[in-house]
Order: structure tokens, then C-alpha cells, then sequence
């Protein structure tokens, strides 16, 4: 056996993505790619750099901007037997194809007896970056309650690599979601195909006081929390939650046992919150222990800079909630 | 039977289908198309087996002119087993590919552009396969319509757009939710062939259909149908009648039932006697079909997560 499947290259999390959707695309004739600005402009972030030459306009299929019509487009071309990779540029805009995604594709399945079924990918980019209120919202928490829908939302460049692969391969619907400022990201993905199964948290840090459970960019901000911690002798364990639907209860709860103690994090807003059901099912099974919330702010996220930063969590604000949370 | 009594033949039995589902206490709320028979069963006479249809909520009609099995689609409106998709769908959202009817969602002007969809799948995949779209005036306001015809128009898709115009949306005038002259209109700006059928003459669906799909199979893009029809009962079976008695009598002598056995009789096609036997078969088959239905048990409540994922 090679040693192949311990090698990693390095690459940035746009590139993850655009290997990952390389990849399935050319094992499998059915996936292609539909959205704003997927085709020779590569994607709004360059995630699709160099798909459009090899794959051509057939299947990197620029649409005009018409959100609910192309997630309808992409439903029901999923439903006939494609696999469709939808981009929605920003999750803000994905508001505009609910209908198709939530009352057709998520409930294909149920609704035709098993006759039927979406396997369609929404990938879409959440996060504020001084882009203003409709372009920068946190909307996953709605998602997630939509009985048939898969949520992914990965915080690194493996992650990206192996939760789209899996994306691609699922019966979906799935919406995948990426964040604005993990793009430029760097990280060590294996030169190995390798795929991620969803419903598997992963543990970025041990730690013993506390457990910190977010995801997507906010597991970057949990980790710069508990390296500002550490120095106040105060250790916290990072779970990235990875996939929100299903979600691993496993994992996250053994992980609140040994510490005792729940922070959950997300940029967006905390009221009926991924935060909130993660620690409810948490309790639900383990019993109730001391929890905070972090999240946004509840107010818009302003393009403003002062506003924004001081709308999202950053390191500071989760740091002090830390303390609090280990004072009880 | 001859391929000239046809298509009475098979608006007698929509129309059959639907009184006996609308004289059932256990049937839930139904959207019925009383009046509209021709432009379903007009428009199925030039689809082909490989084809699909899809549809608003308006659904049963279409999917029996398509070929759904009779007793398979009652039972599933009155939420069987037996039912084409375990009496879990309704007439809001049943499907039955196998038949070429990809299937209903009721929220008005959603299921356009899912329809792109297959038909997309249709031109990536090859054969000559298209896919036609039924939706009611009521969807000719709603956005998607609008950015799907602009899509299917870019992409050359095999789409034929059919607006049945039964006049009214619930309770508003077709002149009250759209402000386009003629709603083919609508398909006028995208340069795409347009036609203003009407809607309650079997034969004269079923030629200006058969044109356009003729264009669409072809693969020079979508069209779009304009179909003028009336719908005789109320919005649904559980809503209000905004129409007089009197204007409802006046309208009934244009059901396109009565024009075109009436039409069969002038050219001695067939005679009073033939038609009260048509009537008859009809409704025995409908017989069958209700027993056929009521034979089916509900779902047991444990299959509510089924099928989920």
C-alpha cells in the first residue's frame, strides 16, 4: 500500500472547492454547474478557476441573475435525473428561491412516495466583509428545520474539498456553504481522493474547561479565543460542527461531558440559532449544563466597518463570554 | 372506439372523475376543472410518451388526459395506499413520470421553472423529448414565469409555455392581474412563437398545440400557448362562487363537453343514443375506479417519516 493517502498539498479553499467539483464532474457526465458568473469568469471568488475550459458552457452554465428561477431550473433538472451544482452568489439571495428549494426539492422524496427525488447542490457564500445588510446575513439556522434538506458548512480547505464531493453524491437536496472570508484560505488538503461523510463534527482543539462548538469562519475565531485563553490558564475545546443537518449529537455531547461546560458561536443570529439547537440536543440527551450564546448582535450587519465589526463576533466578545461561562 | 370520439370520450371522463370526487364528503379541498377539459385533453392529443407535463395545482384533470391511471389518481386524492404516490401528494402536488406527467406544485407559478428543469435534462440527454408547462392565468403575474421564459428562451430549451386562461384568479378578473392585452403577449417579448387558442374546442387545442409543439420538438426554443377557457365551478371546492346564478347558466352552454358532442351530432359523428352510451361508460368506469380507491386503506402512521430522506 502507497503512502499516498497520508500526502497533502497545499492549496487555498477556493481551490478545494474547484477540485472537488472538478473531480465529480468528471467522474460523473450528470453533475454540472449553474449559477451568476460560473462560466469564464470562473466564479465570483475564482472557486470555478478553469472548469469553464475544460467542461465548456454545457456544464458551467452562466445564468442570467434570476435566483428562483435557477434553483428551479436546478430542482427540477435534479428531479429528471441530473445533478445539478446551483451557485447562489450570496446567502442573502437564496431567500429568492425558497419556494423551489423548501416546498419542491426538499419534499420531492416524501411527497412522490420515494418516486422522486432532488439530488441538487445549493453552494452558496455567507458572511460579512463590508458588503452591507442583504449581502452579508448568516440564514443557515433556517435551514436547517426543513425536514429533507442537508446543510454543510466546512471551515477548511480539506473540509470544503471532501463535504462538496460528498455534496455532489448525495441524493439532496444539499446546500453547501462556504463564507467570504475563508476563500483566501490556505490549508493542507490530501493529494488522495478522499470524500467526508456528512454528520461528522470534527475536533479542531482539546481542551478541558470548556467546549466552543461552531462552524464555518466562526471556527477560526473559536481558535484565536482559546489561544487568547490559554495564557489565563484557561483551556477550551473547539468542535466545528461541519455538518448542521444532520448534525453529529455524538461527538458534541461527548465532548460537553468531559468539559462540563457550552459556548456555541455563529455569525448569525442567535435567536432560534444553530447554537440554540445544538445545545438543546445536547441537553436533551446529557442533561442541562452551564451554557452561553454568542452571536451576532440582533441588527443588521452594516457595510459600515465600525458596525459590522461591532455586529459579529470577534475573538474579544467570545473571550469575555468564555470567562463568564467558566465562572459558573 | 374511432379517434374522432376520442376526445369527448376521454372530457366525459374528467368531467365523470370529478363530480363523483367533488360528491365525496372524505375528499379534502379539490381544484376542479370543470370547463377546462379541452385544454387538457387537447394538448395531451399532440404529447408524446417520451414527453412530460407538469402543472399548477389544477392538476387532475391534465394528469388523466396525460394517461394516469384513473384509480390509481383517486386513490390518491382520497390519500390511499394505492394512491401514484401513496396518497401522500394530493392533487396539490401527485406525480406519475412513468406516465409523462412529471407532476403538480401547488404554489402558483412554482412549477415553471422546475419544468425548465426537466426540459433541460431533455436537451442535455438527447432524444427528442419536451416538456410542457400548464399554469393558470393566476401564475401570469408571478415572477417566475418571467425569468423562465427568459432562461428557456436563451437556452433554446424544448418548453412549451401553456397558460390556460380560465378568466379568473379566485376571485380577480384575468383583466385585474395582468396588465398584457393577451397574456401571449407575455411570450411576445422573447421573440418566441406565440398562439391564442380557443380553449374550449377540443380539435382547435389540439391543432395550434400540435404547431407548437411541433416548434418546440424541432429544437428552435420554447412557445408559448394561450388557451381561452372558462372555469365552471368556484376557485375550489371549498371557496366562495363570485359568479350570479344567471351568469353561471349563461356560461355553462360554452362547456366544451356540450360543444363538442353537439358539434358530433350536427356532423352526424354520432348519435343521441351514442352519446348517453358514452355517458354511460363513463360513468361505470368511474364506478370501478371509486371501488378501486375505496379497496385502498390509509397509510399507516408510521410511515410519516418515510421517504423524508
Amino acid at each position: 500500500m502507497s503512502n499516498d493517502q497520508f500526502l497533502t498539498t497545499r492549496m487555498f479553499f477556493r481551490e478545494a472547492v474547484g477540485r472537488a467539483v472538478r473531480e465529480e464532474m468528471e467522474a460523473d457526465d450528470r453533475v454540472l454547474v449553474l449559477g451568476q458568473d460560473v462560466g469564464a469568469f470562473g466564479g465570483s471568488y475564482r472557486e470555478f478557476d478553469g472548469l469553464f475550459k475544460i467542461f465548456g458552457p454545457e456544464r458551467m452554465r452562466d445564468t442570467p441573475v434570476a435566483e428562483a428561477a435557477a434553483v428551479g431550473i436546478a430542482a427540477g433538472a435534479a428531479a429528471a435525473g441530473l445533478r445539478p451544482l446551483c451557485v447562489i452568489t450570496y446567502m442573502d439571495f437564496l431567500m429568492i428561491g425558497f419556494d423551489a428549494l423548501i416546498n419542491y426539492a426538499a419534499k420531492l422524496r416524501y411527497k412522490s412516495g420515494g418516486r422522486l427525488s432532488a439530488p441538487l447542490v445549493v453552494k452558496t457564500t455567507a458572511g460579512a466583509q463590508g458588503q452591507g445588510v442583504a449581502h452579508s446575513q448568516c440564514i443557515e439556522a433556517w435551514l436547517i428545520s426543513v425536514p429533507g434538506l442537508k446543510v454543510v458548512a466546512p471551515s477548511t480547505p480539506e473540509d470544503a474539498y471532501g463535504l462538496m464531493k460528498s455534496a455532489l453524491r448525495s441524493d439532496g437536496p444539499v446546500v453547501y456553504i462556504d463564507h467570504k472570508r475563508l476563500f483566501p484560505a490556505p490549508g493542507n488538503v490530501p493529494v488522495a481522493e478522499t470524500v467526508i461523510p456528512f454528520g461528522k463534527a470534527a475536533i479542531r482543539r482539546r481542551g478541558v474547561d470548556l467546549t466552543i462548538v461552531a462552524h464555518s469562519y466562526m471556527v477560526r475565531v473559536a481558535l484565536e479565543t482559546a489561544g487568547l485563553l490559554e495564557a489565563e490558564d484557561l483551556s477550551c475545546e473547539v468542535v466545528d460542527l461541519r455538518s448542521l443537518a444532520p448534525m453529529d449529537v455524538n461527538t458534541l455531547c461527548r465532548s460537553v461531558e468531559r468539559t462540563g461546560r457550552l459556548l456555541t458561536l455563529e455569525e448569525g443570529q442567535v435567536t432560534c440559532g444553530i447554537g440554540t439547537e445544538v445545545a438543546t440536543r445536547i441537553f436533551e440527551r446529557i442533561g442541562v449544563r452551564p451554557w452561553i450564546r454568542v452571536g451576532a448582535l440582533p441588527a443588521p450587519v452594516s457595510s459600515n466597518p465600525v458596525l459590522e465589526a461591532a455586529c459579529v463576533p470577534n475573538a474579544d466578545r467570545v473571550a469575555q463570554a468564555a470567562r463568564t461561562l467558566a465562572a459558573r | 372506439m374511432s379517434d374522432a370520439l376520442l376526445p369527448l370520450r376521454r372530457m366525459m371522463l374528467i368531467r365523470a372523475f370529478e363530480d363523483a370526487l367533488a360528491a365525496r364528503k372524505d375528499h379534502g379541498f379539490q381544484l376542479l376543472s370543470t370547463g377546462e377539459e379541452a385544454v387538457a385533453v387537447g394538448l395531451s392529443l399532440v404529447l408524446e410518451d417520451g414527453d412530460q407535463l407538469l402543472t399548477g395545482g389544477r392538476s387532475i384533470g391534465p394528469a388523466l388526459a396525460r394517461g394516469v391511471d384513473p384509480g390509481k389518481l383517486m386513490a390518491e386524492l382520497l390519500g390511499r395506499v394505492a394512491g401514484v404516490n401513496r396518497g401522500r401528494a394530493g392533487r396539490g402536488h401527485l406525480s406519475d413520470q412513468e406516465s409523462g406527467f412529471f407532476g403538480a406544485h401547488a404554489v402558483v407559478g412554482g412549477n415553471i421553472s422546475i419544468a425548465a428543469g426537466v426540459a433541460l435534462e431533455r436537451k442535455l440527454g438527447g432524444g427528442n423529448g419536451i416538456v410542457a408547462i400548464l399554469f393558470g392565468d393566476g401564475a401570469s403575474g408571478a415572477g417566475g414565469l418571467y425569468e423562465t421564459l427568459n432562461i428557456a428562451t436563451l437556452w433554446h430549451l424544448p418548453l412549451l409555455f401553456v397558460c390556460n386562461n380560465n378568466q379568473l384568479s379566485v376571485s380577480t378578473p384575468r383583466e385585474a392581474s395582468n396588465a398584457a392585452k393577451e397574456l401571449r403577449d407575455i411570450g411576445r417579448a422573447f421573440a418566441i412563437p406565440t398562439a391564442l387558442v380557443d380553449g374550449l374546442d377540443v380539435w382547435a387545442m389540439a391543432k395550434v398545440a400540435g404547431e407548437l409543439v411541433e416548434h418546440v420538438r424541432s429544437g428552435k426554443g420554447p412557445a408559448f400557448l394561450e388557451c381561452s377557457s372558462l372555469r365552471l365551478r368556484s376557485h375550489s371546492t371549498t371557496a366562495r362562487e363570485t359568479r350570479s346564478r344567471d351568469e353561471l347558466a349563461q356560461l355553462h352552454k360554452l362547456c366544451p363537453i356540450k360543444l363538442e358532442s353537439a358539434r358530433l351530432l350536427t356532423e352526424d359523428q354520432i348519435t343521441n343514443a351514442g352519446l348517453e352510451e358514452m355517458r354511460a361508460d363513463a360513468a361505470r368506469q368511474i364506478e370501478d375506479v371509486m371501488a378501486f380507491a375505496d379497496a385502498s386503506p390509509y397509510p399507516e402512521p408510521e410511515e410519516v417519516l418515510a421517504h423524508v430522506e
